[in-house]
């Protein structure tokens, strides 16, 4: 071993000596090793970062070299069916900053103490962003032209202070406006910070409302500028779609109008539904849940809400803010159910008529209660109904009467009618949240007594949507509509991208029942318990609804009640279906003939003639009706009195004059038949002025009298076929100073709890 | 003639080494006129083979790659020219100015009796240690003090302190050739060459010049013939020195402190992403040339990302834009250049002309091979820049010079001339 490692060490020994020797051999060695050794690893190494890293590296490069600007696309304007904007996106932008191009901290000092003053950002918020390294920091949103104009500024002064301007940049942005406001709040929806819908419409249809954000790709030098070289690609924004409702505006309004009136008036505690929609289409002219929001500021709640939750200990106030706003977005018209009450009576007796169970000449007779299985239930007219026909029951809206119908029908009829009537479904309106009834059990087997509750509307839950869309098959001849609110959805250009077009679903009833169940209706709406929802000159139809919700929301101590009606119009060739609901109103008055029967006659009473539907007056309505006042203006006292007279008015002179120099109603206003129309002779006469006098509670003929006391022209309006009908409301406010000839439009409806 | 009277007057070691280099120089051209008087006259005619020849391989690749180098310098620099400049062709037209007048020296120093340095070496020592300390005084505001402003240029002393070390060595290998096993001899003055250099440098400071002294101090004693066992033991030594480091963490803090050299990609701290911004742009660049490129002239990184893209970190961009294929071509053109260097220089008639060629060439090649573990993150950015690619008029001209020693190395050399 030790002559091996002897050896070992002069072989050693000898090569040292031999390379101090040789020294061609030295070089060669350290040749080869810088070739080698040296060029061998930079070669690997560049090897290594060129192959294996290429990727990575390049898309880093990449990624820095290319700035990727977002171009937001236009959110679609939303229509109504006349082509109304009720929502559309307005220019904004947004401050942007690229802290990345700053040199010191002098200019982000700058920087930020500028901003901070025009935006009203703290300014060591946007000194703290602008240390980060990046591109692209978003500082502020949906900034007005007036604060871009002073960023603009800002730009050229940075400019003169030699900061790179591309530090604070302005990119383009839209907002969301609703012009109307609060109309059709709960339907249209509103959206988020992101513009992306968050309710209603705007949510349904956020896909096709959104568009397809474009980007601008450019490749860019260190400072941000342009970089010459072939890198830049263009994607444009695509806007988003635009939508046309089945909503029209005006139609929308004349209901919000109503339906608040109401509801201060009778103080309903949990808001109001009215659906207004078209029999034959499904299309859906108005879906107000009242009192709505204003879509422009969705997130403030009404002073009343707020004063409750200030009472409210400071821990549960933001729960109870939230749960108040989902309240107030909520769109009860799909997503809340409630005991139809009443109106579904109209279903089972077009049921037991399909049936061939009952006709015209069945009776019912009614103790004022109905017993089912040891169960005894009363009708509201405790005193009973006695012996009616099948007609008077339902004009009396008589509880036992329907029970015994129900009887006939059976629990398996009863199911199968009631999932024909698309009870049991969603009705798929394109809106969102739409909620599911809720029946006795799923598959429909219910015990007698929940038959007999049923058969008149009580203990189990329809939507509002539902209901609306089960009358319109009543009035349509018995066909099941699919309900939608969008009528079109147009592209960015204006070309109809698609239409909505009618789907009738299935047929549940016979048009013979139909028209059956109309006429019925119809005559209910005219003497029956529906009276107060007739409107003068169309053949309304319709049916009231009053239900207990077996609960007591607002703590009164009483079981909270639903008012409703449902009607349509005309009663023949039916057009629109109008349903009004009002939850749980707390006043004096909860029936729904007292409650939501008047507003359903006020709303349609605007909302036919503006539909053009064609009038049918009873000879005793064409004995009142309205005529146009002409122009007397201009004429002698005498020739005007002639006109007047002519044109079936009296007339009263104020002054000493010859000529008229005013006329109150004014040319063109409709008046009743035999109305009084005043005509000024001098300016002092003109200037004469009244007060408008309380006419609430009076009945028919007091007013009358009373506002020929007072020169005062009344239109009439609602049931006035009894000396129970009292006037509820005017459409001027007692106390209200006004000239003599003054047209007030006085709304009467009729007295005695009928149901 | 010089040489003669030179040699009648000294009585050092120099003049056994003279004399056999005057023998020398009489006998190669005798020699070849006596075999071949028909070649020497043919060779009267060639443009750079007057006298005894260059060596046309060599100068063929420095041309080449002086060309390459230009032009790759020109596409790198000039956006940043005419950013800063507001002249896309500033770098370019000093560079081929520079170009032209390191030819012209080259040419000169081809012709120039290379012998000459050796009486010249304590002189050029003197002047290199001299620019050293007043580099130091010259005002700078950065603190770095590299460069002296000689009017058209800047001059960097380390660039003539590289040199001296050459030229101190090819003279201290031939006057002890003998003595060179002795560590009195070898090891000692080598170790006071570089430790006093390296402190000058360290003052500057210039850190990868230094790193720069201490592998060509270790290359002129290898080739002076220092004895390999000492070789082992540095080298045993900086493996012990980098492991201990490693162990104890203290690479990394090294590392860290070297404006995050190694750190380019896994930056985690604002300071880190500031000091590491050229050499992971540099990374981007060569990244994005992958292995073809994106074609002459297509770089993006050379747009402001990568600062500075004319000088150390120009075979960045040349990566970037001709990629790696191209890349390792102009690598083994530089490796063709280091071997011929090599190849011409063992063939020179004297020790002298032997350790200087060596040396020389030996230099480039490390440079090469220095700038290259720079730019992808090896080493530390600490400014070696890339012969004929970097812009720099001092250490352009100053290349050129050291390419023209070669050269009139190669006059003396045994090797085929063309």
């Amino acid at each position: 071993m030790a002559n091996k490692q002897r050896t070992i060490k002069d072989k050693l020994r000898a090569l040292s000596e031999n390379i101090q020797r040789n020294f061609k051999l030295r070089s060669n060695i350290l040749l080869a090793i810088i070739l080698i050794v040296g060029f061998g690893a930079a070669i690997c190494r560049l090897g290594y970062l060129q192959i294996f890293m290429a990727d990575e590296l390049q898309q880093k490069a990449v990624d820095q070299q290319l700035t990727d600007t977002t171009i937001s696309a236009k959110r679609g304007t939303i229509y109504d069916a006349n082509g109304k904007i009720l929502a559309t996106s307005a220019s904004v932008w947004r401050v942007v900053l690229a802290p990345v191009y700053f040199e010191n901290d002098e200019e982000r000092r700058f920087v930020a103490e500028e901003l901070s003053e025009i935006l009203g950002i703290d300014e060591e918020t946007i000194y703290e962003k602008s240390q980060a390294k990046l591109y692209y920091s978003e500082i502020k949103r949906k900034i007005e032209s007036d604060t871009r104009e002073k960023i603009l500024e800002l730009q050229d002064e940075m400019k003169e202070k030699d900061i790179n301007p591309n530090v604070v940049f302005l990119m383009d942005d839209y907002k969301r406006y609703y012009p109307y406001g609060d109309l059709a709040s709960s339907v249209i929806g509103f959206t988020g910070s992101d513009d992306q819908g968050l309710s209603g419409i705007e949510y349904q249809y956020d896909k096709e409302l959104t568009g397809t954000p474009g980007r601008l790709i450019t490749a860019t030098n260190a400072q941000g500028t342009a970089m010459p070289f072939q890198y830049s690609q263009n994607i444009d924004a695509v806007d988003g779609h635009n939508l046309v409702l089945t909503i029209d505006e005006t139609i929308q309004s004349i209901a919000e109008k109503y339906m608040e009136q109401a509801i201060e008036e009778h103080a309903v505690y949990n808001r109001g539904v009215c659906i207004i929609m078209d029999v034959n289409t499904g299309a859906v002219k108005a879906m107000a849940s009242v009192g709505g929001f204003d879509l422009n500021d969705p997130y403030t709640l009404p002073e009343s809400a707020l004063e409750e939750i200030r009472k409210l200990p400071e821990e549960e106030r933001a729960a109870a803010e939230s749960a108040a706003l989902s309240k107030m977005w909520r769109n009860k018209a799909v997503s809340d159910t409630y005991y139809p009450g009443s109106v579904f009576k109209m279903f089972t007796a077009a049921m037991g008529v399909e049936e061939n169970l009952v006709d015209e000449s069945s009776t019912f007779y009614c103790p004022g209660y109905y017993t089912v299985t040891g169960q005894t239930m009363h009708c509201h007219l405790r005193s009973g109904h006695g012996t009616q026909t099948f007609r008077e029951s339902i004009k009396n809206s008589c509880n036992p009467a329907f029970m015994q119908q129900g009887e006939k029908i059976g629990t398996e009829l009863f199911w199968q009618y009631y999932q024909a009537f698309g009870f049991s479904e969603r009705t798929g309106i394109d809106l969102p949240g739409e909620a599911n009834d809720i029946f006795f059990s799923e598959d429909g087997s219910m015990l007698p007594v929940n038959l007999a509750t049923a058969s008149f509307g009580q203990n189990f839950a329809v939507t509002p949507i539902q209901m609306a869309t089960a009358v319109c098959s009543i009035a349509n001849g018995g066909y099941i509509v699919q309900p939608h609110v969008v009528s079109q959805i147009l592209d960015d250009e204006g070309n109809v991208y698609s239409t909505t077009s009618t789907e009738v679903k299935r047929q549940v009833i016979s048009s013979e029942t139909a028209a059956l169940i109309a006429d019925i209706l119809e005559e209910n709406a005219v003497s029956g318990s529906g009276k107060n929802g007739y409107v003068a000159g169309y053949r309304v139809a319709g049916k009231t609804g009053t239900s207990e919700k077996k609960n007591d929301s607002n703590g009164d101590g009483v079981d909270d009640y639903i008012a409703s009606f449902c009607g349509f119009a005309p009663a023949e060739n039916a057009e629109v279906v109008c349903l009004v609901f009002f939850d749980t109103p707390t006043g004096d008055a909860y029936y729904g003939s007292q409650v939501a029967a008047p507003v359903f006659a006020q709303i349609m009473s605007e909302v036919l003639p503006y539909l053009q539907v064609a009038t049918q007056y009873t000879e005793e309505e064409l004995a009142q009706l309205d005529t146009i006042a002409g122009t007397y203006v201009g004429l002698s006292v005498s020739d005007a009195q002639t006109a007047a007279s002519a044109d079936g008015f009296t007339t009263s002179v104020k002054g000493s004059g010859d000529t008229v120099l005013a006329q109150v109603p004014g040319a063109g206003t409709p008046i009743p038949q035999g109305g009084n129309v005043v005509l000024y002779t001098d300016e002092d006469s003109a200037k004469t002025q009244i007060e408008m006098p309380d006419l609430t509670g009076y009945t028919v003929y007091d007013v009358n009298y009373l506002c020929s006391l007072y020169d005062i022209n009344i239109s009439i309006t609602g049931a006035t076929d009894s000396y129970l009908c009292t006037a509820t409301s005017q459409s001027i406010p007692a106390g209200t100073m006004v000239s003599p000839g003054t047209l007030v439009t006085v709304n009467f409806t009729a007295g005695g709890f009928s149901d | 003639m010089k040489q003669r009277s030179f040699l009648s007057t000294s009585t050092s070691p120099d003049r056994a080494y003279l004399r056999n280099f005057s023998a020398q120089a009489g006998a190669v051209p005798q020699r070849r006129t006596s075999s071949a008087s028909k070649k020497k006259k043919e060779n009267k005619f060639k443009l750079f083979a007057v006298g005894l020849g260059i060596d046309m391989p060599f100068l063929i690749t420095v041309i080449l790659l002086l060309t390459i180098g230009i032009i790759m310098m020109f596409s790198a620099s000039y956006p940043v020219a005419l950013a800063e400049k507001g002249n896309s062709y500033y770098y370019l037209g000093r560079q081929l100015l520079f170009a032209c007048i390191g030819l012209v020296v080259m040419t000169i120093a081809s012709y120039f009796n290379y012998h000459t340095f050796y009486r010249l070496t304590w002189l050029i020592c003197g002047v290199a240690v001299l620019l050293l300390i007043v580099v130091l005084f010259v005002p700078s505001e950065t603190g770095i003090h590299r460069w002296i402003d000689i009017g058209f240029t800047d001059l960097q002393p380390s660039e003539i302190a590289k040199f001296a070390v050459i030229v101190f060595f090819a003279y201290w290998g031939t006057k002890y050739q003998d003595k060179m096993k002795y560590m009195k001899y070898s090891l000692i003055p080598g170790m006071i060459v570089f430790v006093g250099v390296a402190l000058l440098l360290f003052f500057e400071p210039h850190y990868s010049c230094i790193v720069i002294m201490f592998c060509l101090v270790l290359f002129m004693l290898w080739f002076a013939g220092m004895s390999p066992v000492y070789f082992v033991a540095i080298i045993g030594l900086a493996v012990a020195a980098f492991v201990i480091a490693k162990a104890t963490g203290l690479l990394g803090y090294a590392m860290e402190r070297m404006d995050g050299w190694g750190q380019a990609l896994i930056y985690t701290t604002d300071e880190m992403w500031d000091a590491t911004w050229q050499t992971r742009n540099s990374l981007y660049a060569i990244g994005s040339g992958g292995l073809t490129g994106l074609g002459l002239g297509n770089s993006r990184q050379k747009y402001l990302y990568l600062p500075e893209p004319q000088n150390d970190f120009v075979f960045a961009i040349v990566c970037e834009e001709l990629g790696f294929i191209w890349a390792a071509i102009i690598l083994c053109l530089f490796g063709v250049l280091v071997w011929r260097g090599i190849y011409i220089s063992q063939r020179s008639g004297d020790t002298f002309g032997k350790l200087l060629g060596c040396g020389l060439s030996a230099q480039i090649g490390l440079q090469v091979v220095l700038n290259i573990l720079v730019i992808t993150d090896w080493l530390p950015n600490t400014g070696i820049s890339l012969p004929f690619f970097s812009y720099g008029g001092s250490s352009l001209i100053m290349l050129l010079a050291q390419m023209g020693i070669v050269l009139s190395v190669s006059r003396t050399s045994r090797i085929e001339k063309v």
